[in-house]
């Protein structure tokens, strides 16, 4: 096939540019010689907070630099880079800061360094123990806690207190209010994660939980979503999202942010979300400021319920070159000076016991106390290697259910069949 | 391939087999250079999809035989990928056809300027992908985004729609900036093929008192099957593996409702660390590309002798 002699000519120049523009694109970056640097991915949002940690790590090692690779805020796309490098083995990275979620997969492909030796029985106890437990697989210790996250429930104290009523410890009691005191539009009843994602999951475990039932036994590898409890509990999401529900229809398609800036602005009498609301909700020029309280997450039965836990922290790559200097990073990272660096002015919940009577903390957030209390009960997510597959298979299925293309039985149904074919394969 | 215009006669006699050696030789490097790059990888995943991965103090291939695959048959997503891949390969094609056509039409006319705007057309084939699917995405945005406003200002809907969170208006958003990317493409190619029809033909039919629709349907359009069906085929092998345009845009959401084959294979390789299975997925979707190309050939060559 042949090209008038102008077009071809022109291609050729095109392909040129481009070749050239990518190849300068892919490029690395000069890395600084000399002194040896300690590099990791962090969120770009995270990163100025990150900074004043690896300043102060700085100045204490004189012979070390901390290089903080900034990635992107969207937390699989850096699971993604996390992955590809680890695959690679070619050390671009010496520590992981870690998603409660990745510990399992990534020590089980034996990429991370265990830490037990690093951090003896008196040196863990500096933590939540629940925290530090969703560091540990298979009996080693791979991953140390930093932030931690649980999920709460948060409420209006003035709606509630003007029509007489406590916090609801039921789901019964919270739809009761909810219908009591909700206007929508202006006003939903409750708000909660119902995209298509981990925060949906995190969600449902709560309410699973709540009517006494479960996910996955991390233990016998049974699967729980086809029993009752399961199908009760999707069948009480459905029925909040429905027309007539407490929860407005766009609750299916949302996530923490978007619910977080509803229940902000005064548009919801009820929230289920993470600790670092609080912060904002509180502060001066929110619509929402003092009139707010958190409770754990109710249940069928009134007794408090569990949260999943969440949160994030560090772990040491074993491609490190520097896994002693590592380390002595999250040693650094994970004391109470650089917990109250890191965590005073973002809200985000520390790892640390200490950190919770600490007074500057403390000051900056009033609510530690309370927070400290629902975390003492908060679960976990089951702990399998194909933790992120049994994951999209609920998510697929849950979202499937909230957009009205399955009934709550034959979702689950079909999530507890693909969960199982899923664990079968699991060593 | 058997459906492109031959421009020369196939030489002949002992002198030309010596060149037709002389020539084969000549290929060796490239080959070569082909079988390293493209070969041996296509050929280890080939390879890896009969293996079973075992997460267990490290990554761990065990072989599976026929197993992993067998695994596609039972898996509802893979179906549904499949399902989407096929959608999106067939409304693609359909639309860059008909505008590619169009498009190679419009400038293979004579008139000012020609020669720019044929240049122009080709700038978005020649965007990197992820940056135009980030436009795209930016376009489709429900609140922000160019779409709604012009749909809005000409009262064609009321509400902003949110493109990329239902599972229709995602695909045909996924499809409409495919489209506008690898339009120029198909035109490129039909536009040379028809600087291949001969003037004489349509002299001999404008004096036989052919209209000019006439023209186009019973000279221009058969005449151009053969350029087409080449331009049809590097595209339909190319939507078949589409990644990064469905990545970027909505990563296989809402509900799994974009997600193309190759996006399977890639959340199976690096979120779920699960090798051999995405090496299945990958190489069953290698095949089905391989039997849809054939199956254009086919189709296209039967017309020809037709």
């Amino acid at each position: 096939m042949t090209l008038p002699a102008g077009i071809s000519r022109f291609v050729v120049g095109v392909v040129g540019v481009v070749v050239v523009a990518l190849g300068a694109a892919g490029c690395p970056g000069t890395r600084g010689a000399g002194r040896p640097a300690l590099r990791f991915l962090v969120p770009a949002n995270e990163r100025p907070f990150w900074l004043p940690l690896a300043a102060t790590f700085e100045k204490e090692h004189p012979g070390l630099r901390v290089d903080l690779a900034e990635g992107p805020v969207n937390t699989d796309l850096r699971e993604s880079l996390t992955t590809a490098a680890l695959l690679a083995g070619d050390g671009s990275f010496d520590l992981v800061y870690l998603d409660v979620t990745w510990t399992p997969k990534l020590a089980a492909a034996g990429w991370l360094l265990p830490l037990d030796a690093a951090f003896p029985e008196e040196a863990r106890r500096d933590f939540l123990p629940q925290a530090l437990a969703a560091g540990v697989f298979r009996g080693h210790l791979y991953r140390i806690p930093f932030r931690t996250d649980v999920g709460l429930l948060y409420y209006r104290k003035d709606l509630l207190a003007a029509a007489g009523l406590p916090p609801p410890r039921t789901w019964s009691e919270l739809e009761a209010d909810a219908r009591r005191l909700q206007k929508p539009p202006g006003l939903s009843g409750f708000l909660w994660q119902g995209a298509q994602y981990e925060g949906l999951v995190c969600f449902f475990l709560e309410v699973l939980r709540g009517h006494g039932g479960f996910w996955i036994d991390p233990e016998t590898l049974e699967v729980g979503l086809d029993r009752p409890e399961a199908v009760a509990s999707l069948e009480m999401l459905q029925r909040f999202c429905a027309p007539g529900g407490i929860s407005p229809p766009g609750v299916a398609a949302s996530k923490e942010e978007e619910t977080r800036r509803l229940f902000q602005d005064g548009r919801a009498v009820f929230l289920r979300n993470w600790p670092y609301v609080w912060r904002l909700a509180q502060r001066e020029g929110s619509p929402v400021a003092g009139k707010i309280g958190v409770e754990a997450v109710p249940t069928v039965s009134g007794v408090p319920g569990a949260g999943t836990l969440g949160g994030w922290g560090l772990a040491v790559a074993r491609t490190s070159r520097h896994p002693d200097e590592a380390i002595a990073f999250i040693r650094h990272a994970t004391s109470l000076a650089s917990q109250r660096l890191f965590c005073a002015p973002t809200g985000f919940a520390p790892a640390r016991r200490d950190a919770y009577d600490d007074p500057a903390l403390l000051a900056a957030n009033p609510f530690l106390p309370e927070l400290l209390k629902i975390h003492a009960s908060a679960a976990p997510r089951p702990v399998v290697a194909r933790y992120a597959q049994a994951s999209d298979v609920l998510q697929r299925h849950l979202s499937a259910c909230l957009g009205g293309l399955a009934s709550p039985r034959d979702a689950l149904v079909a999530a507890a069949r693909e969960t199982r074919a899923l664990l079968g394969s699991e060593p | 391939m058997s459906a492109l215009p031959r421009v020369l006669p196939a030489p002949r006699g002992p002198h030309a087999r010596r060149a037709r050696r002389e020539r084969a030789l000549l290929l060796v490097p490239v080959l070569l250079l082909l079988g390293l790059v493209v070969g041996l990888p296509a050929l280890r995943v080939v390879l890896l999809g009969f293996t079973r991965t075992e997460l267990a103090d490290g990554v761990r291939s065990v072989w599976a035989g026929l197993a992993t695959h067998a695994r596609t048959l039972h898996d509802g997503r893979f179906l549904s990928a499949l399902r989407n891949t096929a959608l999106f390969t067939g409304l693609s094609l359909l639309l860059e056809g008909t505008l590619g056509v169009a498009l190679a039409l419009l400038l293979h006319e004579r008139f000012p300027g020609r020669g720019a705007l044929r240049a122009a057309v080709l700038v978005p084939w020649a965007l990197p992908t992820s940056v135009m699917a980030l436009a795209w995405a930016w376009i489709f945005h429900d609140t922000f985004g160019m779409a709604n406003d012009l749909l809005e200002r000409l009262h064609l809907i009321g509400a902003p729609v949110a493109w990329l969170a239902q599972p229709g208006t995602a695909m045909a958003a996924v499809v409409i900036a495919d489209a506008w990317k690898t339009t120029p493409f198909v035109a490129l190619i039909v536009l040379a093929g028809l600087q291949g029809i001969p003037d004489e033909v349509h002299e001999a039919a404008r004096v036989d008192g052919a209209s000019a629709f006439q023209r186009l349907l019973r000279i221009t359009l058969p005449l151009l099957v053969p350029s087409l069906v080449v331009a049809l085929l590097f595209r339909a092998v190319q939507a078949w593996g589409a990644f990064d345009v469905v990545y970027v845009m909505t990563g296989g959401g809402p509900g799994g409702s974009t997600e193309t084959l190759s996006l399977y294979a890639y959340q199976s390789y690096f979120r779920y660390l699960d090798f051999g299975y995405g090496a299945a997925v990958a190489t069953q979707g290698m095949l089905l590309a391989l039997a849809l190309a054939a199956l254009v050939v086919r189709l296209a060559s039967r017309r020809e002798e037709a």
